[in-house]
C-alpha cells in the first residue's frame, strides 16, 4: 500500500495535470470582455490582501494618526470596493452563460459560497473602523444579529472578536474559497457560450 | 491640508443625498455604482478582451 503522500500526488496529477493547472491556450470564445472580470476580482483581491496586511502591521489606528497609514486605509477601501464590483459582474455574467452546466456546479458553488463569506468579511471592516462610523454600524448591527438568534457567537460590539473575524477568519476562508474556485475552474475548463436554439441556428445559416 | 484634485470636484464630506420612491430607498452614491455596473456590464458583453484577436475562421 502506497503512503498518504503518493496517494495525494496522484490525486493530484490526476484531477489536475501539469496542464490543465497552467494551460498555455483558451478556448476562443474567451476573448470577450466578460470573461476578465474573474481575473479582476482576483487583482482586486491582491491588492486587498497586500494592504490589509500592512495595515495589520501597523494596528488599527495607524490610519487614524499617519497620512502614509490613511493612504493605505484608502487603498484597502476602494480596493474592496473594486473586488465587489468586478465580483457582481463576473457573478452576472456566469449566471447568464449558466456557468454550472458540463458537471461544473462546484465551480459555480464555491463562487456563491465565496460571495456569501465576502460580505460578513466586509461588514467587520466597516466596524473595525476605530470611529465614530464603526460605534453606529456595530450598535446597529448588533439588533441584526440579535434579531437572528445569533448575537451571543457574533457580538459585533465586540471590537477584539470582530478585528479577528476580519483580519484573519473571514480572510482565510475567502482565500481558500477562491483558491478552491480557481482549481475547479482550471480543473473543468471555462464554460463556454451558450449554443444557439435550432431556430437562432437556422436563421443565421439562411443568411448569405 | 493639501486636498486632491477629486475631492475638490465632489464634496465627499456632506451628508448623503437620497433616493426616496414610496418603498423604494437608496443613497445617490449607491444607485449610482449600481448604475455603472449594469453599464459596465453590457459593454463588456460586446467588447472584446484587450489585445484579443479576432479567432480565424474555419470554414
Amino acid at each position: 500500500m502506497s503512503s498518504w503522500t503518493a496517494r495525494a500526488r496522484e490525486f493530484g496529477l490526476r484531477n489536475l495535470p501539469p496542464e490543465k493547472l497552467l494551460p498555455d491556450s483558451q478556448p476562443a470564445y474567451m476573448t470577450s470582455a466578460i470573461y476578465l472580470f474573474g481575473a479582476l476580482t482576483i487583482g482586486a483581491l491582491v491588492t486587498i490582501i497586500a494592504s490589509g496586511t500592512i495595515l495589520a502591521l501597523k494596528g488599527p489606528t495607524w490610519w487614524h494618526v499617519a497620512s502614509i497609514g490613511h493612504s493605505f486605509n484608502s487603498i484597502h477601501l476602494w480596493s474592496v470596493e473594486l473586488f465587489f464590483f468586478f465580483m457582481v459582474i463576473h457573478l452576472w455574467g456566469k449566471f447568464w452563460m449558466a456557468a454550472w452546466r458540463g458537471g461544473r456546479a462546484r465551480v459555480w458553488m464555491t463562487g456563491a459560497v465565496t460571495f456569501l463569506v465576502a460580505v460578513p468579511c466586509a461588514f467587520t471592516g466597516y466596524i473595525s473602523q476605530q470611529n465614530f462610523d464603526s460605534q453606529w454600524i456595530a450598535t446597529q448591527g448588533k439588533d441584526g444579529m440579535n434579531s437572528l438568534g445569533v448575537g451571543a457567537f457574533f457580538n459585533v460590539l465586540n471590537f477584539g472578536q470582530m478585528y479577528s473575524y476580519h483580519i484573519l477568519l473571514l480572510p482565510i476562508a475567502v482565500v481558500a474559497l477562491v483558491s478552491l474556485h480557481i482549481l475547479l475552474v482550471r480543473r473543468h475548463g471555462i464554460v463556454p457560450p451558450l449554443p444557439f436554439s435550432d431556430s437562432v441556428a437556422a436563421t443565421a445559416e439562411s443568411k448569405p | 491640508m493639501l486636498r486632491s484634485p477629486m475631492a475638490s470636484l465632489i464634496n465627499l464630506n456632506g451628508r448623503a443625498s437620497y433616493i426616496h420612491w414610496h418603498f423604494f430607498l437608496m443613497s445617490v452614491s449607491n444607485f449610482i455604482v449600481i448604475v455603472l455596473m449594469l453599464i459596465v456590464f453590457a459593454v463588456a458583453l460586446f467588447l472584446r478582451a484587450p489585445g484579443a484577436k479576432r479567432p480565424k475562421d474555419n470554414k
